[in-house]
C-alpha cells in the first residue's frame, strides 16, 4: 500500500491549500461577473428588453431559398418549383385556434369552397408558434383570406416555394425528396448553416447534392401591425437561389427502362463505358415523391415505409443480388489470365459435374457435350465453369472480382450505396467461423452462393470489358451551375483502375458474350437485333437452395417470391460499345425470356435517339431546343 | 481492479452526487419546457433523448466510481491513445455524414469522440506530472511532452472544424501547467509566443468562426447576420426579468430566433423561462459543484488524485463561464456546451463519467488512509 511521503516531491494531502484560495478568487470573480451581467440584462435592461421581445414590432422574417433545378443530360427539367401558398395562424392577441377555424370554414362555406386542415388543430397553441391551417390553397381561397384580414386576426398567408417531381415515381429514388430539417440533421451539421424550419434534401440527388441545391436563407427585418401582419420592411438580405444541377440521365431512356419494368421488381441501369456516366437508373417498385411536398401525412408515410415491397429502397445501388451466370465473364477472364486454360481448352458436359459426394447440375441436363470457353458462355454451361471454379479456387476469384469493381461500393454519387460481397477464405473464417469448403468455391463459379451484386457493380464490370478494361466511377452528374447559367463545376470520366487482364483476353470474352446473343443456341438470342450489334449475358439467380433439376423443382410447387431473379447484362454496338445495360428482376424466372427484352426495350430506344441525332453535338443542341420548348 | 468494499458505500459522496443530479434534472425539465416544438412526427421528443442520456450518464458514472482512479492513472497513456484514435477514425470514417466530421456511429447513436478526449487529456496529463515530479516550477522546455499531448487532439479538432472544443483542449493545459507550477521567465516567453501565434491562428480559422469573433464586437452592426444570434440571446435572457415568464412561457425561445437553442444556447432558454432569480440559482449550483470539486482535490490522498480532480473541475468550470457568457454576450460564440444542460448525448456522458471518477477520488481518500 502506498504510504504518504514515499514519493518524489513528497506529496502531502492538503499541500493544494494555496492554490485552493487562488482558484477560489478566479471561480468566484468569474461567476460573479456572470451574476453581474444577468443582473444588468434582466433587472435593469429588464423592462426594456421585454418591451423589445413582447410588444416589439419589429420581427425577423426567413426568407426561404429556392432550391437549384434538376435537369436531364439534354437539360429536360426533371424537378421544379411551384410557389405554394399556405394559410398559417401565428396566435398572439387571439389564441382560439378553433373559433379562427370556425370562422375561416363559415366563410369559405359562402363561397362553396370546403376547409381542409391537414391534422386536427392542436389543443395548446404557443403565442408567435404559426399553426399551419391549410397547404397549397386555391387562388380563390387566398382571395377570400386576404379579403377578410381584419376579421380574422392572426391568420396570415404565406407563400413557400415547393417542390415538383415532374417525372414522378420514374426517378423517385434517384432523386429523392426533401423534407424539413430534423433535430439530428441539425446535431450532424457542422458547417453552423441549417435553422430549425431549412427544407433539406433526404435522398437520393436531393441529398448527395443538398449543399449545392439548398441556396442559402435570406432574411428580412419587418415592422408588423397590432394584427400580426408585415406592414413595412426594415432591412433586407435576399435569399441565394440554389444551384442547378445537370445529370447524365437521359429521360428518354429512363422512361422506356421504368415502362419496360412495367409493376415488376427490379431494377435496370444503363451506363456510358467510354466514361462512367449513368444514362439511366431505375428501381422499381416505387413511390410518388410529390407526397414529401411539404411534409407527408402520417398516413402516406405508414403506408410507404411499412410496404413489404420497399418502394422507397434504390434497389439499382443498394439491392444485392447474386450474380448468376453474368458472372461467368469474370471466371472466365480470371482462368485465361492465371493460364489455367487457352481458349482452345475444352471439357466434357454430360449435364453433370462430380465433386466429393456431391453433384452439381448444368441447368441443360442433357449436357453440352465438349465446349470450349467460347461455346461455354454462349450457351452458359455451368459445367465448364464448376470445372474452371476448381482450377481457380475462391481467393483467385474474388481477386479478379475486386479488380472488376465488385466487393465494394462503387462511389456513385449518392448515398446507401451497398457494397455486395466478395467471398474469400479469410472472410468465411472471420465472419462465418467455418473453413471454406471446396464445393462452395464451385457454385461461386456460376454466380451463386455467397457472391453478392448490386446492379450498379454489374453494370460497370459490362462496361470495363466493353471499354477493353478500364473500371470508371459512375457517374450521375454531368455539371452544377449557378443559377444565372454560369458552370460552376464540371464533371469528368474518373478512372477507377485498369483490370489486370491482357487485352486479347477481353476480345475473347466479348466475342463470346456476342455470340451468346446472335449465335444460334445462344442464351440472349431474344435480343438479336437485326444489325446485329449487342453483346450480353443473361443469368438467373437463385434466391434459396431450390433443388437444381427442373423436375424437382416442379414437385415443389415454386411460389412467387421463391422463384429465381432474373439479369441480363450487355453492351452495343458490339464494335465500338457506347451503351451497357444491365437488368434485374426480381422473381422473374429466366435471364433470358424475363431480364432480356427490358435491356431490348433500353437498347433499341437509345439507338432509336441516335438515329434521330446523328452526332453528339447535334443530339446535345436538339436536347437544349427541346428543353426550351417544353419545360 | 475492482474491489467492493463496504467503505465506498460508506463514504460516499453523496453531496456532489446530488448536486450534479439536480443540475441535470433542471436540464431536462428545460428542454421538456422548451418544447422545441416537433414538427416531425418521426421523431422522438428531445426531452427522452436527453433522458436517456443522462441514464446512459449515470452507468459511465456507476463505472467510473467503481474502477480504482488509480487504476485510471497507471493506464493513463492507453486510455489517451484509444480516444486519439477514436478521434482519427472520425476523419476517417465521419466522412459518410458529408459535411459533418465531428461523429462517428456507435450502434445507433452517434458520439463525438471529441468530448471523450477531454477526459482523457487531464488523465494523461496528470499521469505525466506525476511521473516527472522535480520539485520545482518547470521550465518551458520541460513543457513539451505535455504540450504535444494537448496539441494532436487540439489540431485534429480545429481541423474538423470545432472551435469551442479546441479552445477547451488548450484552457485544460494551460490550467494543468499553473497548477504545477511555471517559473516566470518561461511564463513571459509563452505569452509572448501566443501572441505572436494568434495571428497565425486567425489565418486558420473558417470563415464562420472568424464571421463570429468578429460580430462579437460589433453585433448591433449586423442585425441580420450572425450578430442577429447574440442580440437575439440578450433579448431572450433579458425579456426574462426577474421572476421569468415561467414554464414553457419563454416567446423567444417559442419563436425559434435562436440557432442551437437546445444545444449551445440552452441557457437564454433557461434564464428566459425562470429570470433573474433561476439564473442566480443555477450559477450557485455551479458554484457549489466547482467548490465542492477543488475540496475534493485537496483532500485527494495522492497527487494523481489531486490533478485529476483539479482537471474535472476545471473543465466544468470553464465550460460553465464561457457558455454562459456567450449567452449573455460578454464573450464571443464559440461551440462549447453547457454541462448538464445542453442537449447532446456525448457532452451528458463523458460529464457524468469525469464526476463517477470524482466521486471516486473523494471516496478513496477514506479508504487510502487506513
Amino acid at each position: 500500500m502506498w504510504k504518504i511521503g514515499d514519493r518524489l516531491g513528497g506529496y502531502e494531502p492538503g499541500q493544494f491549500k494555496h492554490r485552493f484560495r487562488m482558484l477560489f478568487i478566479i471561480v468566484s470573480v468569474a461567476l460573479s461577473l456572470l451574476v453581474m451581467r444577468l443582473w444588468y440584462l434582466q433587472v435593469i435592461k429588464g423592462d426594456e428588453l421585454r418591451q423589445r421581445s413582447e410588444n416589439n414590432n419589429v420581427r425577423l422574417r426567413k426568407i426561404k431559398p429556392m432550391r437549384g433545378l434538376i435537369m436531364d443530360e439534354g437539360r429536360r427539367v426533371l424537378v421544379d418549383n411551384q410557389p405554394s401558398y399556405d394559410i398559417v395562424f401565428i396566435p398572439n392577441r387571439t389564441k382560439d385556434i378553433r373559433k379562427v377555424i370556425e370562422k375561416i370554414r363559415a366563410l369559405y362555406t359562402e363561397r362553396s369552397l370546403t376547409f381542409s386542415t391537414l391534422t386536427s388543430p392542436p389543443d395548446r397553441v404557443k403565442p408567435f408558434v404559426p399553426v399551419l391551417l391549410e397547404r397549397n390553397v386555391s387562388m380563390e381561397k387566398l382571395a377570400v383570406v386576404e379579403t377578410h384580414a381584419l376579421e380574422l386576426p392572426g391568420v396570415a398567408t404565406e407563400v413557400t416555394p415547393v417542390r415538383q417531381y415532374l417525372n414522378g415515381e420514374m426517378t423517385a429514388q434517384l432523386i429523392g425528396f426533401t423534407g424539413e430539417v430534423s433535430p439530428e440533421d441539425m446535431e450532424r451539421d457542422a458547417t453552423g448553416k441549417l435553422s430549425p424550419g431549412d427544407i433539406i434534401g433526404k435522398l437520393g440527388i436531393e441529398k448527395f447534392l443538398d449543399g449545392h441545391l439548398r441556396g442559402k436563407n435570406g432574411a428580412e427585418q419587418v415592422e408588423v401591425n397590432v394584427a400580426g401582419k408585415a406592414v413595412r420592411s426594415l432591412g433586407r438580405i435576399p435569399a441565394e437561389l440554389g444551384d442547378n444541377v445537370v445529370l447524365t440521365i437521359h429521360s428518354t431512356l429512363q422512361e422506356a427502362a421504368w415502362t419496360a419494368i412495367g409493376d415488376r421488381a427490379g431494377a435496370v441501369v444503363a451506363l456510358d463505358p467510354r466514361n462512367g456516366a449513368v444514362l439511366a437508373l431505375v428501381s422499381s417498385p416505387s413511390f410518388d415523391p410529390n407526397l414529401f411536398n411539404g411534409g407527408i401525412s402520417f398516413d402516406d408515410w405508414e403506408n410507404l415505409s411499412s410496404d413489404i415491397r420497399h418502394p422507397m429502397e434504390n434497389r439499382s445501388i443498394s439491392g444485392q443480388y447474386p450474380p448468376g451466370s453474368t458472372y461467368k465473364p469474370v471466371i472466365a477472364a480470371a482462368a485465361l489470365e492465371e493460364g489455367l486454360i487457352t481458349p482452345e481448352t475444352t471439357f466434357f458436359c454430360n449435364g453433370a459435374f462430380e465433386m466429393g459426394d456431391r453433384t452439381f447440375r448444368c441447368w441443360q441436363s442433357k449436357g453440352h457435350g465438349n465446349v470450349n470457353l467460347h461455346r461455354a458462355i454462349v450457351e452458359s454451361c455451368d459445367v465448364y465453369f464448376y470445372n474452371l471454379g476448381k482450377l481457380l479456387g475462391v481467393d483467385r476469384i474474388a481477386y479478379y472480382a475486386r479488380a472488376f469493381g465488385l466487393g465494394a461500393p462503387s462511389g456513385i454519387d449518392l448515398t446507401q450505396e451497398k457494397g455486395g460481397l466478395i467471398p474469400t477464405k479469410q472472410w468465411k473464417l472471420s465472419r462465418l467461423r467455418e473453413p471454406w469448403q471446396m464445393g462452395e468455391t464451385i457454385s461461386l463459379a456460376i454466380g451463386q452462393g455467397f457472391n453478392l451484386v448490386t446492379p450498379i457493380q454489374l453494370a460497370n464490370v459490362y462496361a470495363t470489358l466493353a471499354n477493353g478494361g478500364t473500371l470508371y466511377r459512375p457517374r450521375l452528374i454531368k455539371q452544377l451551375e449557378s443559377s444565372d447559367g454560369h458552370v460552376v463545376k464540371r464533371y469528368g470520366p474518373e478512372k477507377l483502375g485498369v483490370l489486370p487482364v491482357r487485352p486479347q483476353t477481353i476480345a475473347l470474352i466479348n466475342k463470346a458474350l456476342w455470340g451468346a446473343v446472335n449465335e444460334r443456341g445462344g442464351t440472349g438470342y431474344i435480343l438479336k437485333r437485326k444489325e446485329q450489334d449487342v453483346a450480353g449475358k443473361t443469368g438467373t439467380a437463385q434466391v434459396i437452395g431450390l433443388p437444381q433439376d427442373e423436375k424437382a423443382r416442379k414437385k415443389k410447387r415454386i411460389t412467387a417470391d421463391l422463384r429465381d431473379h432474373a439479369l441480363f447484362v450487355g453492351f452495343a454496338p458490339y464494335g465500338n460499345p457506347e451503351i451497357v445495360v444491365a437488368v434485374i428482376l426480381e422473381h422473374a424466372g429466366h435471364g433470358g425470356s424475363a431480364a432480356a427484352p427490358v435491356a431490348r426495350k433500353v437498347i433499341d430506344t437509345y439507338f432509336a435517339l441516335k438515329k434521330m441525332t446523328p452526332t453528339h453535338e447535334q443530339a446535345q443542341s436538339a436536347a437544349e431546343i427541346r428543353g426550351i420548348a417544353k419545360p | 481492479m475492482i474491489k467492493l468494499d463496504r467503505r465506498l458505500i460508506l463514504n460516499f459522496d453523496w453531496t456532489l452526487f446530488i448536486l450534479v443530479l439536480i443540475i441535470s434534472g433542471i436540464g431536462l425539465l428545460n428542454i421538456y419546457s422548451a418544447g422545441f416544438s416537433l414538427t416531425d412526427f418521426r421523431q422522438t421528443p428531445l426531452y427522452i433523448k436527453q433522458l436517456e442520456w443522462i441514464l446512459i450518464g449515470l452507468a459511465g458514472m456507476a463505472i467510473a466510481f467503481f474502477i480504482d482512479y488509480r487504476f485510471l492513472n497507471r493506464h493513463a497513456y492507453i486510455i489517451y491513445g484509444i480516444s486519439i484514435v477514436l478521434l482519427l477514425v472520425v476523419f476517417t470514417a465521419g466522412y459518410a455524414t458529408r459535411g459533418s466530421q465531428r461523429w462517428i456511429a456507435v450502434g445507433g447513436f452517434t458520439f463525438q469522440p471529441s468530448e471523450l478526449v477531454k477526459l482523457t487529456i487531464i488523465l494523461a496529463l496528470a499521469k505525466y506530472f506525476d511521473r516527472h515530479q522535480i520539485g520545482r516550477s518547470y521550465h518551458l522546455t520541460e513543457l513539451f511532452i505535455p504540450f504535444t499531448i494537448v496539441i494532436i487532439p487540439f489540431l485534429f479538432v480545429l481541423k474538423q472544424p470545432d472551435l469551442g472544443t479546441a479552445l477547451v483542449f488548450l484552457i485544460l493545459f494551460l490550467a494543468m501547467v499553473f497548477f504545477v507550477g511555471l517559473d516566470w521567465r518561461s511564463l513571459l516567453i509563452a505569452g509572448a509566443g501566443g501572441l505572436i501565434l494568434t495571428p497565425i491562428g486567425w489565418y486558420f480559422l473558417k470563415d464562420y468562426q472568424k464571421e463570429r469573433i468578429l460580430t462579437f464586437f460589433g453585433p448591433e452592426r449586423d442585425p441580420l447576420g450572425s450578430g442577429y444570434h447574440i442580440i437575439q440571446s440578450m433579448i431572450a435572457v433579458g425579456s426574462g426579468g426577474v421572476f421569468g415568464k415561467g414554464f414553457s412561457k419563454g416567446s423567444q425561445t417559442q419563436l425559434k430566433f435562436l440557432p442551437e437553442q437546445q444545444t449551445d444556447f440552452v441557457f437564454s432558454v433557461f434564464a428566459e423561462e425562470w429570470g433573474f432569480l433561476g439564473g442566480v440559482i443555477l450559477v450557485v449550483l455551479f458554484f457549489s459543484l466547482i467548490l465542492w470539486g477543488l475540496k475534493i482535490m485537496i483532500h485527494s490522498r495522492d497527487y494523481p488524485g489531486a490533478l485529476i480532480a483539479f482537471g474535472i473541475t476545471m473543465l466544468i468550470f470553464w465550460e460553465v463561464f464561457i457558455n454562459i457568457g456567450m449567452v449573455l454576450g460578454i464573450l464571443p460564440v464559440v461551440g462549447i456546451p453547457l454541462p448538464f444542460l445542453s442537449y447532446g448525448g456525448s457532452s451528458m456522458v463523458i460529464l457524468m463519467t469525469a464526476i463517477g471518477v470524482l466521486l471516486n477520488i473523494s471516496v478513496r481518500r477514506f479508504i487510502l488512509q487506513s
